[in-house]
């Protein structure tokens, strides 16, 4: 045997090998691996501004609590300038009339409309698709599911979870593997994680949507549907809070002994506002009376959870 | 001699590296399809065709009404515009049939689809979310619900959740429609014009 030719041969047969692996490397999802911090930089990396911004769940009742809390958010501002407000669904209950819209969205939130402050509106079971996707004052573009980046490093991500076919889930999938390293942060307003006694965690949703989370390190989530405020201890690397009475209450809605609660309260209605600058989120949920419940900061990629 | 039973013996190797890849690449695509396989593919196309046809319907009647404008800030507006649309839709399909894309042919299998994801302890969560608050009828949120052909879905009654599991078992329907239920009655709803195509009773 040529042993020139025996090498080649050979040769070839490790190459042919190795580009199975690499094929089979690929289809194969590797197990999610705790995300570290960068390694450090030589020069530091100019931080972005930080952006500001507030969240509000299942407020489109038109009554004294959402007044009040609207009241209560336009007074926030003052100290801390958040630039938008997230909306996680049902922002219209009951019918959607030109005169809904009206009571129970433009006049409850006239102060902060008037300031500029934008919204961007999320579905909810009770919203009617098609007239709010294309009202301007929701900014959702005419799309039941829709991203926007409001800041470079930050990425939000709007979802229908009324209706999560397969092409919504193609179309995040998609977009969350472009978004690259930048902070992603979902919402949408059934939640994947609740100790509510009503509803409880979307347990059909979590199934489709939480790996497509996980696999592309969505950071944060919030929900709406329960009418309580919840923080939920991170679940595989994701924040996940619940803040669907910005208008309803429902009091003792809560599971206490549910294990997964970093934080709960369910006796008034709230709001919450968030801060993000470079690694970090911090936040404050605030009652309709102005009584701070809730509060804490954790970073991106080693998250400890909240400091209060 | 020697020579030539390696050879065969490296080509059957490299034969069997490739036969083993292209399994593991094919094999991924298929979870996504399996579901809505189990309609028969001439009953699938045939229920393409008359989706499509209703949305040529659904098209004259958009090209015929007033086009809402980008950034539209007047909810009346944006209500009118889909008046117009139903009516517009109404128009042009005066006598709407009951099982004219829910064919009685497709109904069964319609059927079987759904009940197939809502059955057993596995559909449970899949059937309490159809059944739970959004659904018309159910005990948690009841609203009207009287549900006509081409009449406007009734307008103080919330939209059902439709699980994932349920739309994945569904064929697949096009933008201007989707699927809806009303109790157990599966719906189609054409979203621009807010009307009801098409209707299913007792889909599980």
């Amino acid at each position: 045997m040529n042993p020139t030719r025996n090498m080649l041969r050979h040769g070839a047969l490790v190459l042919l090998l190795a580009a199975l692996l690499n094929v089979q490397a690929q289809q194969t999802p590797t197990a999610v691996q705790p995300r570290t911090a960068a390694p450090p930089q030589a020069q530091p990396q100019p931080q972005p501004p930080a952006l500001k911004f507030a969240i509000i769940g299942d407020t489109g009742t038109g009554t004294k609590p959402q007044y009040e809390i609207a009241q209560k958010l336009a007074s926030t501002r003052a100290a801390f300038p958040f630039e938008f407000v997230i909306m996680l669904g049902n922002n219209m209950y009951g019918g959607e009339s030109p005169k809904d819209f009206q009571n129970k969205f433009e006049k409850p939130y006239e102060a902060l409309l008037s300031a500029g402050v934008k919204f961007y509106a999320s579905l909810g079971n009770h919203d009617v698709p098609d007239r709010e996707i294309v009202y301007k004052p929701f900014n959702m573009g005419g799309k039941r599911y829709y991203t926007f980046k409001p800041k470079d490093g930050v990425r939000f991500f709007a979802l229908d979870s009324n209706y999560m076919d397969p092409k919504q889930l193609d179309w995040l999938e998609g977009e969350l593997k472009a978004s690259g390293s930048e902070w992603k942060i979902c919402f949408f307003h059934h939640p994947l994680y609740s100790s509510g006694e009503k509803h409880g965690p979307s347990l059909e949703l979590r199934k489709v949507l939480e790996p497509l989370l996980i696999k592309h390190g969505v950071d944060v989530v919030f929900a709406g549907h329960e009418h309580f405020y919840e923080r939920i201890k991170p679940q595989n690397n994701i924040q996940y809070f619940i803040l669907g009475n910005s208008a309803k209450l429902r009091e003792e809605g809560i599971i206490t002994s549910s294990e997964i609660t970093a934080k709960g309260f369910d006796t008034d209605e709230t709001f919450m506002v968030a801060e993000v600058s470079g690694d970090e989120m911090s936040f404050q949920t605030i009652s309709r009376t102005g009584k701070v419940i809730d509060s804490g900061k954790f970073r991106r990629a080693e998250r400890k959870g909240a400091t209060k | 001699m020697q020579r030539n039973s390696t050879m065969k013996r490296t080509f059957g190797c490299v034969l069997f590296l490739v036969l083993v890849a292209a399994t593991v690449r094919g094999s991924g695509s298929q979870a996504t399809t399996s579901q809505q396989a189990t309609i028969p593919q001439d009953d699938l196309k045939d229920f393409q065709s008359r989706v499509q046809k209703y949305l040529a319907i659904q098209k004259k009647a958009a090209g015929s009404v007033s086009s809402l404008h980008k950034g539209v800030t007047d909810a009346a507006l944006i209500v009118n515009h889909q008046h117009q649309m139903a009516d517009a839709i109404r128009a042009l399909r005066p006598n709407p049939v009951q099982g004219e894309i829910f064919t009685p042919w497709l109904r069964g299998t319609l059927t079987a689809a759904v009940k197939g994801q809502v059955q057993g302890k596995a559909g449970t969560d899949a059937k309490a979310t159809i059944l739970g608050e959004g659904n018309p009828k159910s005990p948690e949120s009841p609203s009207p619900s009287k549900i006509t052909l081409n009449g406007e879905y009734p307008p103080k009654a919330p939209l059902s959740t439709v699980p994932p599991r349920v739309l994945m078992a569904l064929p697949t329907l096009p933008e201007g429609l989707e699927y809806r239920f009303v109790g157990r009655t599966l719906i189609l709803r054409d979203t621009r014009a807010d009307i009801v195509v098409d209707i299913l009773p007792n889909a599980f």
